[in-house]
């Protein structure tokens, strides 16, 4: 059966035909099985030239065109648009790249047309084949999922609720404020750390727009801009958050006491707690790791742990689950119930906003400054919640023995700027380093202060004045020294002694109570995670990659996912809000309500009939498109997130997925015609 | 009208398919029964002028199994096709070459050189070696011509139908004949068999993990097999996802990976080009020398992925001898 193929040949000015005979192409074609017409263009993507392909379609009323033009890449979509104005479905067209693959690449004209010859010969074979394909849109969703509730992503969230739009706010912890939560003050206006949060968090709480998911994790995502569905585990903790007043009356009977993780196990609280007096939302969280009646641990283990000494009598009875009911006893508003499970929340939204800020780098790693040895050196998160009201001193600068020190040193840059760690400068130690030398002064009046520093990286408006207000202070003395750090900290029987070599070569040998160490921010925990889960790229230090360092910095490699905070690289409170704005604002622009996405139509298409369930293609999909329906036993396609790579395809060994668009008839004809 | 008659003939094969026909057991009474059988050259006395006094078309149906390798074969074929209504390629050898199509790896110098010549049992002084023609004393003696290539049945004849198998299980030959006396017959070209892979029906295909990942590929020596747990998960080759169902999982049931002899279904141009980009995206590795490292483990990987069906893939044959 015939049908009939229109075929247009461009001359791209003289790109084309200066480099190929027009007129014998002209000629070769129409002899070709199928062709209808063949028609010449000086121009073909200029607006004449469109106006005459649309009008002549309609006019000609083929059946298959082909056009034999540039690349596809610039201009396939242009004549995909022009043919639909002439009511001719856009799939049933070929495009032939004459320019960039054959006119551009030799000066031999006589070879250059007979390339062009081939090309064209299988783009009519192939154009036969085509079949009609429909395009399909779907709704937006303008609904907005933000990762981490610190302070970036609280103001994104905020900003975003005040627009109008839906948030799921997801917090891996039980509170908001991330790490700010723990400060006492925020450097360079020693401000109140939590005066300035507070009104923040309770917007959070009460802001219509914003669902608060704590002690969550997403779990899932799968889908893309306008179009992503997400799940969430939420864990079970056990307390109504609608019953419970905040009065804190279950704490109290709970037999269990258990380092305070909150304050980096300076403290102790019990299973049933507030990781911190004043944590929003104010609810407590029962914790199944540690509460009696969820311990997991089965008694046989407990007696060989018994048995082996490694635990007393009274100690292995806490690792016996009892059905201890001491904390629901305690409440008076029922607001605890014990037969609480973990639950997958499942939310469907248009973009996705990553602030899941940061972690320090661990400072045992390198001996010489005796972390985790030496009790009275200190990480700096460590040292902040020692200087909080709310931390496990009650905001008094006191050591383990409950003493004021008479001496601190603050070491700089330990793990950062080194290149066998963390290459990076961390941005924000210098400041903090300040802020505790100003704290310490504070707490303890007459104390001596030790800062060692390599360098000053004080930039912006207020901070050079910060440095400079302290290098006024009598008792804080400030010590050079060169990268990489030879500084030593050392136990002696009544205090520790910190040797430092400083620029001038000169050892100074110090005698202090107290050392804080301001360690590497290095990415969260969770980092990598995400990274795989969304799709997204890390940079060579693990930090969420930016779109583009200078121009995209809340972008990422994936439309519709945004990065916010310390995720992106280490800064300040400021740099972070700032950032959570940045992306609250692409986010406003990149789904914009009633806006209407187009699906893909060159999609993978599963034959249910003749899948044989071997499950060769399921997880292979980069776009998590093809899933394996367990009742049928089948793999199946979802349409609506298959971007068409053809991976499946490929993979499916009995021939059961078909790529529309590139079907192994399709090419295969096309490459019988190119090498005949 | 007279019973339908019907003919049996063997190329390249081993006698196996010949087998599979006496192996109908009771069932065969039935076929005996149904039809006149005009040409059976393994059970019957039959001459080659029987069937040439026969009128073209006048046979029914004939079941040719056995690839083509020979002159001989390739005539008596086409005298078939000319006396027969249907053609049914019998079994995997004629569906798609078959264990003798792997003699498409070298050619008929080879082969000879090796048969005739170097392999260590022959005792050859002479040297003698198959000519087409050899003068004796009473004449000329000719023997078929030996090709370079071996080839599947439908690439000298049209062929109606095909029986797949090494050798077609009882099952589908009866419903194939069947189908063919009662003229209830499928689409010109069609496979008997069904058209998913064997992995559909196979009772390992429960512990395949959704996303089976292979690390190492060992061969069925070299490890205890499990007989409970897909193959491809124990990380031994089982071509059941390249090949075609109705076997009855013969060798799987036997502890023996599947290696293909159903043949690809309909809609797979090359089965073991297919089984390759399968495998391929079942190595759980990203570091290309690893990559490299796990493929490099298998040992004849051409023969492996085409083991029944170098002939009728697009390779056929290899080039450079
Ligand atoms: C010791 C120290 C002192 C500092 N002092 C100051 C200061 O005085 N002034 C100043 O401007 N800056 C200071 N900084 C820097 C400041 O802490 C950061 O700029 C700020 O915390 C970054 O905010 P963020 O929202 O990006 O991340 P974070 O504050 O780290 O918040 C991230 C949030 O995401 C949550 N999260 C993590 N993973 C997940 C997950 N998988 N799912 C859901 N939620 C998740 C976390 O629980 C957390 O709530 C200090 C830093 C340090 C280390
Ligand atoms: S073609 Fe297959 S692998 Fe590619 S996106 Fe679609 S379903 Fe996924
Ligand atoms: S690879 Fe093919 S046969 Fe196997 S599950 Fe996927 S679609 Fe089905
Ligand atoms: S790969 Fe082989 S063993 Fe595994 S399910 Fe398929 S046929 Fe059975
Ligand atoms: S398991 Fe594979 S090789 Fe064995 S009989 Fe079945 S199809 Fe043939």
């Amino acid at each position: 059966m015939q049908i009939r193929v229109g075929v247009y040949i461009c001359k791209c000015g003289t790109n084309i035909s200066e480099n190929i005979d027009i007129d014998e192409l002209i000629q070769f074609s129409s002899r070709l099985e199928n062709v209808a017409y063949v028609k010449d263009q000086p121009l073909l993507c200029s607006e004449d030239g469109k106006n005459f392909l649309a009008s002549d379609v309609a006019q000609e009323k083929p059946e298959r065109v082909v056009i034999v033009a540039c690349t596809p890449k610039e201009h396939e979509k242009t004549f995909r648009n022009t043919l639909l104005r002439a009511d001719f479905n856009p799939y049933l067209f070929q495009m032939v790249n004459v320019r960039e693959q054959v006119a551009w690449v030799t000066a031999d004209k006589a070879a250059a047309t007979e390339k062009a010859k081939a090309y064209i010969r299988a783009a009519v074979k192939r154009v036969t084949l085509h079949e009609p394909l429909e395009k399909k849109e779907i709704e937006c969703n303008t609904d907005v999922l933000v990762i981490g509730a610190g302070p970036a992503g609280m103001e994104a969230a905020l900003l975003l609720a005040k627009a109008g739009r839906k948030v799921y706010l997801v917090e891996k912890n039980s509170f908001v404020g991330g790490r700010v939560a723990r400060y006492e003050e925020v450097f360079p206006k020693m401000e109140c750390a939590s005066c300035m949060l507070e009104p923040k968090m309770d917007e959070i709480l009460h802001d219509e727009n914003i669902e608060l998911i704590t002690s969550s994790e997403v779990v899932e995502v799968l889908g893309y801009l306008g179009n992503f569905s997400v799940k969430i585990k939420k864990r079970a903790t056990c307390v109504d958050k609608e019953k419970c007043i905040g009065c804190g009356a279950c704490y109290e009977p709970c037999p269990v006491s258990v380092r305070n993780e909150f304050d980096y196990h300076l403290s102790d609280r019990k299973a049933i707690h507030v990781p911190y007096t004043g944590a929003l939302p104010n609810v407590p969280v029962l914790d199944q790791g540690h509460c009696l009646r969820f311990a997991k641990t089965d008694s046989a283990m407990v007696q060989e742990a018994l048995d082996l000494g490694l635990i007393t009598q009274e100690e292995s009875e806490n690792y016996k689950k009892q059905d201890c009911t001491a904390c629901q006893e305690a409440c008076m508003f029922d607001a605890i119930t014990y037969d609480r499970q973990d639950e997958i929340l499942e939310r469907n939204i248009g973009c996705i906003i990553v602030a899941i800020g940061f972690e320090l780098f661990d400072p045992s790693v390198l001996p010489q400054f005796g972390y985790g040895k030496i009790p009275e050196v200190y990480t700096g998160l460590e040292f902040e919640r020692i200087l909080s009201q709310t931390g496990p001193t009650g905001g008094k600068l006191f050591m383990k023995n409950g003493q004021e020190p008479r001496s601190l040193a603050i070491i700089h840059c330990v793990g950062s700027r080194d290149k066998k760690h963390k290459e990076y400068c961390s941005g924000v130690c210098c400041l903090y380093a300040l802020k505790f030398a100003r704290l310490a002064e504070k707490h303890a009046p007459g104390a001596k202060i030790y800062d060692i520093y390599a360098d000053w990286c004080v930039p912006g408006k207020d901070n050079q004045e910060f440095l400079d207000s302290l290098k006024e202070k009598k008792n804080v003395y400030f010590i050079h020294t060169n990268l990489p750090l030879s500084v030593a900290v050392k136990q002696n029987k009544d205090s520790l002694s910190v040797s430092c070599v400083d620029v001038s070569g000169k050892e100074n040998p110090l005698a202090a109570d107290m050392v804080v160490l301001c360690p590497a921010i290095i990415p969260a925990r969770d980092t990598s995670r995400l990274s795989e889960m969304l799709l997204i790229t890390s940079g060579r230090d693990g930090f969420f990659a930016e779109g583009h360092t200078k121009l995209a910095p809340v972008s990422t490699n994936i439309e519709g996912v945004f990065i916010a905070g310390c995720c992106q690289g280490p800064k300040d409170i400021q740099g972070s809000v700032a950032q959570g704005a940045a992306a609250a604002g692409q986010v406003l622009s990149a789904l914009v309500p009633g806006r209407k996405l187009e699906l893909d139509v060159i999609i993978a298409e599963a034959d249910e009939n003749s899948c044989a369930g071997c499950m060769t293609c399921i997880g292979l999909c980069p776009y998590k498109a093809i899933m394996f329906d367990k009742e049928k036993k089948i793999a199946v396609v979802n349409t609506v997130l298959c971007k068409g790579c053809g991976t499946c395809v490929a993979a499916c060994p009995s021939g059961c997925l078909t790529g529309k668009h590139f079907t192994e008839e399709q090419i295969f004809a096309e490459i019988e015609e190119v090498l005949k | 009208m007279g019973k339908p008659k019907v003919a049996f003939y063997w190329c390249a094969s081993c006698g196996g398919c010949e087998e599979a026909v006496v192996d109908l057991a009771e069932d065969i009474l039935k076929v005996v029964e149904a039809v006149e059988i005009v040409f059976w050259p393994v059970a019957m006395d039959f001459k080659v002028k029987d069937v040439e006094s026969l009128g073209d078309g006048e046979i029914a149906v004939s079941f040719i199994n056995g690839a083509i390798r020979t002159g001989e074969q390739e005539h008596m074929a086409k005298l078939l096709r000319k006396k027969s209504g249907l053609v049914v390629a019998f079994g995997a050898c004629a569906h798609i070459g078959g264990i003798p199509g792997l003699a498409n790896f070298v050619n008929r110098e080879k082969i000879f050189d090796w048969v005739y010549l170097n392999a260590p049992s022959n005792d050859n002084p002479g040297k003698i070696i198959p000519q087409e023609k050899t003068q004796v004393e009473v004449g000329e003696l000719t023997l078929p011509k030996f090709y370079d290539t071996v080839y599947t049945l439908d690439q000298v004849i049209d062929v109606d139908y095909y029986l797949p198998g090494c050798a077609p299980p009882p099952d589908l030959i009866m419903k194939a004949v069947e189908a063919i006396l009662s003229g209830n017959l499928p689409e010109k070209g069609t496979v008997l068999a069904p058209d998913k892979a064997l992995c559909d029906t196979c009772k390992r295909k429960t512990t395949k993990p959704e996303h089976a990942s292979i690390k190492e590929i060992r061969r069925v020596h070299e490890v205890m097999l499990d007989p409970d747990r897909c193959f491809l998960d124990q990380g031994i080759i089982c071509l059941g996802p390249a090949t075609r169902d109705g076997c009855g999982e013969r060798c799987i049931n036997a502890n023996m990976p599947c290696r293909g002899c159903f043949g690809s279904t309909s809609r797979v141009e090359d089965q073991g080009a297919k089984f390759l980009s399968a495998l391929a995206s079942i190595i759980d590795m990203n570091d290309e020398e690893e990559i490299k490292r796990i493929m490099d483990s298998i040992v004849d990987p051409a023969g492996v992925f085409y083991f029944y069906s170098l002939p009728a893939s697009m390779l056929r044959r290899r080039l450079d001898i």
